[in-house]
């Protein structure tokens, strides 16, 4: 378990952000699902050959944004996207980082439909999967 | 809660004859931590290791480890401490186990025979093997073996992974990261690989031609020295003040800016200020901040890490 982590250490992203960005994107992804236990802190710790309080940071990184919840004495689970509440300030958030993609692509001379393909397709990448999950089932 | 400091240097200072190689050093390490201890060569990272250990005498100042003065560590303190000596210098007629039974004599109380031997046993070498006949990096497994088998609270380690290759670096790397794991254990390695720092470590200690750096938890220094790009429409400006502003490179329309504890409001201030037409925050990974907190300084006077 957890060997899909990788880590970079001599990337300009510190290791933490690294070890957030996979689980964040593995659980997009439908990957790793809710319910679904995070290995304990020491283990992929000693897995990954990397500073406990690393793996820690990332954690809690990932429990401040709410993707994971942290039952004290039985583990670090991923949380239920559904039960998110959603706020209004990263929805904002969210749509002001969009304006900086739009931006960059109309700049490279792509257009709106373009755009609108490009990011359709992006999405699906993380989508489809949730559905051949869905269908498993 | 205050963390107890297991490593602690007031005013350290060496002199070999008129060349100071230690100057004024302060240091603090709490329990628990992984510390990387980098410099480039000839900083004074082995002499200070060896004036932490009571190896060489000070010229001035002093240094305890687990609150004993290094120049006065009784036996039982010194059981409580590995030490990892640079090029892992063993004696060459001893065999593995003759240099194991030399080594837990200093160790009589914790010495972990049980681990040592499952540790060579891992590394696929023979216990009767002399020690003149083994690779360097079989010297170094072994050596790593003596270091983790009396199970040190202390663990002191001069540029262990010093021409290792990847795999038996990695090995250390491990080695390390379970001690750590173990309740109350402190390493502090020196390391010319800041990719290996970076992993294992959650503190570093910067030193630089003899005087400390920096010594903070390695996410403080991450975050704090930074790159800034200022580009401009025609000329640059001939200064520029800031805060925490170690260099300054410039290019026909461009600066480039090495900056320490700036935060983001501060440098947006200054590019307002020095109308700059655009700038932008270039990520650096360790090494390259290593290089740039180190590289020698135009401005004359070294900045001083302040811890916050």
């Amino acid at each position: 378990m957890a060997l899909w982590i990788q880590i970079s250490p001599g990337s300009d992203k510190p290791i933490y952000a690294q070890i957030v960005e996979q689980i964040s994107e593995a659980i997009a992804k439908n990957e790793l699902a809710a319910g679904d236990r995070l290995p304990a802190v020491r283990k992929l710790a000693a897995e990954l050959v990397i500073n406990p309080n690393t793996v820690a940071r990332a954690y809690s990184v990932l429990e401040q944004a709410k993707l994971v919840t942290t039952k004290t004495g039985s583990g670090t689970f991923v949380s239920d996207p559904r039960l998110h509440s959603r706020d209004a300030a990263d929805i904002n958030m969210l749509a002001e980082r969009m304006d900086t993609l739009i931006t960059r692509g109309l700049n490279l001379g792509l257009e709106a439909g373009d755009l609108d393909a490009m990011f359709r397709d992006r999405t699906n990448k993380f989508v489809s999967k949730h559905k051949s999950e869905e269908k498993k089932r | 809660m205050i963390d107890e400091i297991v490593l602690e240097t007031q005013g350290l200072t060496k002199y070999y004859g008129n060349v100071l190689a230690v100057d004024h050093i302060d240091l603090k390490i709490p329990r628990g931590c992984i510390c990387g201890f980098v410099g480039r060569n000839a900083a004074g990272k082995t002499t200070a290791i060896k004036l932490m250990l009571g190896l060489l005498n000070p010229t001035a100042g002093s240094s305890k480890l687990l609150g004993c003065d290094s120049t006065a560590l009784t036996p039982a303190i010194r059981q409580r401490i590995g030490y990892v000596t640079e090029g892992h210098r063993l004696f060459g007629w001893m065999s593995i186990v003759e240099l194991e039974r030399f080594q837990r004599a200093f160790f009589p109380e914790q010495w972990d025979g049980k681990f040592f031997a499952e540790m060579i046993e891992y590394f696929g070498l023979r216990r009767k093997q002399k020690v003149k006949h083994l690779s360097n990096g079989q010297r170094a497994q072994v050596s790593l073996a003596l270091a983790l088998s009396p199970n040190p609270e202390l663990l002191i380690m001069d540029d262990p992974t010093l021409g290792l290759d990847a795999a038996i670096r990695r090995q250390f790397l491990s080695g390390m990261i379970e001690i750590i794991m173990r309740e109350g254990r402190t390493i502090l390695f020196s390391s010319h690989i800041l990719g290996d720092v970076e992993r294992v470590a959650d503190r570093i200690v910067v030193i630089d031609k003899g005087v400390i750096r920096a010594d903070c938890k390695l996410e403080q220094f991450r975050t704090a020295v930074k790159k800034v790009i200022l580009a401009f429409e025609d000329s640059v400006p001939l200064q520029v003040d800031i805060d925490g502003l170690l260099h300054c490179g410039r290019s026909e329309n461009e600066l480039a800016l090495i900056l320490v504890g700036a935060g983001d409001d501060k440098i947006a201030e200054l590019a307002k200020s020095t109308g700059a037409e655009r700038y932008h925050i270039v990520n650096m990974n360790l090494e390259d901040q290593f290089i740039e907190y180190t590289a020698p300084t135009s401005r004359g006077k070294l900045f001083r890490w302040e811890e916050i």
